[in-house]
């Protein structure tokens, strides 16, 4: 199906020159396999059964899932660019700011060509990048989430909770601190407006919360650890904690009143394939920005995707982490790719050096 | 030699402490990978072996543990001569610098791993072949090669010097003295030597992680990656897997060469 | 038939004899030597080679703006690494954690040896070996990974506390679990290398001592410490170098704070994706190391590490 759409629409020119080629050659063009990048937990299941699933289906090239840390997967990429090996994945399953720096690197594909761009939200567009070396797929919040347990008051208002002696070694962090080092500057007095020239609040709100003993660990780590009630309290994306709630766990979320950062992921295509692997490749992405496999993917993962018009699925109509209208935005902190790109890694840095000290 | 009274309870009070230290984790991962609930669990919900056959099914764990294999087999079958022929030559010869050389050979255990899985890995990238299996096999080879002298050179010195210059002045030319003499007794040693190559290489993890991609993902590796993204039982019946792999190698030099090996001084 | 294929193998040897006359004349025997070692040389060669390239990489800086490493030479990586206050800190728990992980792996595993080379019982003797090389051949991934189960929140030791009504404790994501997973890890190690020491010790030297009227204690501090020393310094420079450099025991059980040196490389290289302080990392490392291990093989001798059995 997929196929067929994609050749006709690349011109009837195309679609004769598949179809003149003898079936054996065209059966050795398929590769054998297709490697995507993902995360484990939900993040992969997600993506197993809302795209790479539906796409073997129809095109008959096998997806595998590889968890290989997103940090890790990027210099090795750039390495086998830059030494002409053929790099070790196919598609990269990447945040929007880390697959900005591989684009500015020069190891990602222009994916400009692809049908299903048509019709996206602006927010698929990359930020501060000439054409299109990346798609954004969706976008997510870096919810607060909580077990209503340990808040029998109601949902936490503020991130300063966080401080609270009570949640002693109950709070948890991403390990680079990645979606709440903004959301730090104005829990510690700051405001918007400081992002990224003055950091300081946001510093001196980590001093303290490391008083408090915080966790610090990546996106399955946050479902365990609310299965196993190592936590009471987390900044972590939606998605985690909605795992673990489906799981039977009893966890809520909320935006506080300093608001939660908003960013987006999406999927790019590195350099270096054969032609016929980067084709499929790129077939892969564009199938991930239909209709079909938004739905079902980003429904499974319950984010809002780039092509509207898809409902919410029927548990976050409304919720806060399910941002659809203009004013639901207004309580999220977006900071501009490029000034992450820039800035991120002075933060990380930074973070590392007060929770590592 | 009597270890009774304050002795023995000191001895066997510290001791049993280490049994049990050194055994829980192994207890637990085998008792937990029998569980029928879906998360890990101690003690278990129930009793099935679901976990085993979704492992069966996990294609991906099943590729993993073949390359582990072919890799520690690399590992292995390049250690062998190489560990042998240095431990006798340290052993045998009279070499000048010996000092230096000792230092020299003790580098794959002064060098952090973690830095010599990346340079490596950087290396093996600038010759083009990082990405294929047996680099892997290579590598762990040397990180790990000073087992492999360790075990040989406690053969050599623990046989009488005196048996190599019989056989020569009964007139036996050298090759054939190394073959009929020096080989066979060292022969304990090198067993020794290569289980321990093998089974350290089909355990390492670190330099693993820098050499290995999804396509040549070893054991090691895939459970640390699935460590890190979701923890079901399924995870502690790979690792049942291991602790079998780790018995039938205590077993086999257990017969092969008798454990006793290890506690003769060298 | 036995004979015919005796036969043939004495004619093989000879032809290899041959063989060998002609490929290595007796004029280089003295050379022969060298030639076994080339190729164990050549391999460790490899690491040399890789820590030159470690080298020439900490020597350049990144570029945020292409975040390629520039072609200038220059120490910037180095001052930036000792400039962060967090490096040392660093630094320091690691060499600390390397330390009391030392002294408590050598505390615990010398009468673990000394029990398995004495105990006149073959049956405890093979139970105490296999108990060892079991978590030897486990390998530290899947150990670290029962520690999870066991210290959980919901793991055996806290259920264990509940039916006795205790309160539930945090044992996970601390500094003294990691430090205890590593001892863990270690023992077998250190118990391995003690070993020869200590069976190199006569039993009548320290039936001796005890018949000479020292009680065990002292006849252990005086007599049975002092002769397993080559054993006890080869323990401990392999459990502190192995300790020193670890990454995967602080990575599981230390819930992301408990980082050492390791992972400030792994860090480098792949969360902020900076090569170049990665490898200047990577260099300060093997120095630290190589210094103190140098220092212990200068004042102390190479112990048990040494090829030949220390100090023969």
């Amino acid at each position: 199906m997929t196929f067929s759409r994609r050749t006709a629409l690349k011109g009837g020119a195309a679609l004769g020159a598949t179809l003149a080629m003898p079936s054996i050659l065209r059966a050795q063009d398929k590769p054998s396999e297709l490697i995507v990048r993902a995360w484990g937990g939900a993040w992969g299941d997600a993506l197993k059964s809302g795209v790479a699933d539906p796409f073997t289906e129809k095109t008959g090239i096998p997806v595998r899932l590889d968890f290989t840390e997103d940090n890790e997967i990027k210099p090795k990429i750039w390495a086998a660019v830059d030494q002409g090996r053929v790099p070790p994945i196919h598609v990269n399953w990447d945040t929007t700011t880390n697959a900005t720096i591989s684009a500015l690197r020069g190891v990602t594909v222009d994916l400009s060509d692809l049908p299903n761009l048509e019709g996206l939200l602006p927010s698929a567009k990359p930020v501060g990048l000439e054409g299109w070396p990346l798609v954004n797929t969706y976008a997510y919040v870096y919810v607060c989430a909580y077990r209503p347990e340990a808040f029998p008051d109601g949902a936490p208002e503020s991130w300063t909770v966080m401080l609270d002696p009570k949640f002693k070694g109950r709070v948890a962090l991403y390990d680079d601190g990645i979606g709440f080092n903004p959301i730090a500057v104005i829990a510690g007095g700051g405001t918007f407006e400081d992002i990224p020239d003055n950091m300081e609040p946001g510093y001196e709100f980590y001093r303290k919360l490391k008083a408090n003993e915080p966790l610090l660990g990546e996106d399955p780590d946050f479902t365990s650890w609310f299965q196993n009630s190592e936590i009471d309290l987390a900044c972590t994306i939606s998605v985690n904690a909605r795992a673990a709630k489906q799981s039977g766990i009893d966890v809520a979320w909320t935006v506080p009143k300093e608001g939660c950062k908003v960013d987006t992921d999406g999927l790019w295509v590195p350099k270096g394939l054969p032609a016929n692997e980067e084709q499929a490749a790129k077939d892969f992405v564009n199938f991930a920005l239909s209709e079909e496999a938004q739905k079902a993917w980003c429904g499974a993962l319950g984010l809002p995707p780039v092509r509207p018009g898809i409902e919410p699925p029927a548990d976050l109509v409304g919720d806060p982490s399910y941002p659809t209208r203009p004013e639901d935005f207004e309580k999220l902190v977006s900071v501009p790719s490029p000034v992450l790109v820039e800035n991120q890694p002075i933060w990380f840095a930074k973070f590392n050096e007060i929770f590592q000290g | 030699m009597k270890l009774s009274g304050s002795k023995g309870v000191f001895l066997w009070g510290v001791t049993g402490f280490c049994v049990l230290m050194l055994s829980l984790p192994t207890v637990i991962v085998v008792g937990a990978s029998f569980t029928s609930g879906d998360i890990i669990a101690f003690p278990p919900q129930g009793f099935s072996l679901r976990w085993y056959s979704e492992l069966w099914q996990l294609a991906s764990f099943k590729a993993a543990f073949w390359r582990s294999l072919y890799v520690s087999l690399i590992c292995t079958v390049i250690a062998i001569p190489v560990g042998t022929l240095a431990a006798i030559a340290l052993s045998r010869y009279r070499l000048r610098a010996r000092t230096a050389l000792q230092v020299i050979l003790l580098l794959p255990f002064t060098i952090p791993l973690v830095v010599s899985g990346l340079s490596m890995m950087m290396m093996f990238g600038e010759v083009r072949i990082l990405g294929q299996l047996w680099p892997v096999g290579l590598a762990l080879c040397v990180i790990n090669l000073p087992f492999m002298i360790w075990s040989v050179a406690a053969s050599v010195n623990a046989m009488d010097p005196e048996l190599e210059n019989a056989a020569a002045s009964c007139g036996a030319p050298p090759v054939q003295a190394f073959f009929t003499v020096t080989l066979p007794a060292v022969t304990p040693g090198v067993i020794t030597g290569a289980l321990l190559m093998f089974i350290l290489a089909f355990n390492e993890f670190l330099v693993s992680l820098f050499l290995t991609d999804s396509r040549t993902v070893t054991l090691p590796v895939e459970i640390y990656n699935s460590i890190r993204s979701v923890i079901t039982p399924d995870l502690a019946a790979v690792s049942v897997v291991y602790i079998v792999i780790a018995l039938v190698a205590v077993a086999l030099l257990d017969w092969l060469v008798g454990l006793d090996i290890f506690l003769k001084s060298k | 038939m036995a004979g015919a294929v005796q036969k043939a193998r004495w004619a093989l040897l000879d032809a290899v004899e041959m063989l060998a006359r002609i490929v290595w004349p007796a004029p280089l025997r003295g050379a022969l030597g060298w030639a076994f070692l080339a190729p164990a040389l050549i391999l460790v060669g490899i690491l040399v080679i890789g820590l030159g390239q470690m080298l020439e990489t900490s020597l350049h800086e990144l570029n945020l703006a292409t975040y390629r490493l520039g072609d200038a030479y220059t120490l910037a990586n180095y001052a930036t690494a000792l400039e962060r206050p967090v490096t040392w800190r660093v630094l320091a728990r690691t060499l600390g954690g390397a330390g009391i992980v030392t002294l408590v792996t050598l505390l615990l595993a010398f009468p673990y040896a000394y029990l398995l080379v004495r105990t006149g019982s073959a049956w405890a003797r093979k139970f105490l070996l296999v108990a060892l090389f079991l978590p030897f051949f486990i390998g530290q991934v899947v150990r670290a990974y029962g520690w999870l189960i066991i210290l959980g929140r919901e793991g055996l030791l806290n259920s264990a506390l509940k039916a006795v009504g205790l309160p539930a404790q945090d044992f996970l994501f601390a500094y003294p679990t990691v430090l205890f997973g590593l001892v863990q890890y270690m023992l077998p190690f250190a118990v391995l290398l003690i070993i020869p020491a200590l069976s190199a010790i006569g039993e009548e030297v320290e039936l001796a001592s005890e018949s000479l009227g020292a009680r065990w204690p002292s006849t252990f501090r005086h007599v049975v410490l002092p002769m397993a020393a080559p054993g006890l310094i080869g323990a401990s420079v392999v459990v502190f170098t192995l300790t020193l450099t670890d990454f995967a025991m602080p990575e599981i059980l230390g819930g992301g704070t408990q980082d050492f040196f390791a992972s400030a490389i792994y860090d480098s290289f792949f969360q902020i994706s900076n090569a170049g302080l990665g490898a200047a990392l990577s260099i300060l490392l093997t120095l630290i190391g190589s210094v103190i291990v140098a220092a212990v093989f200068m004042m102390a001798g190479t112990g048990t590490l040494g090829f030949r059995g220390g100090r023969r």
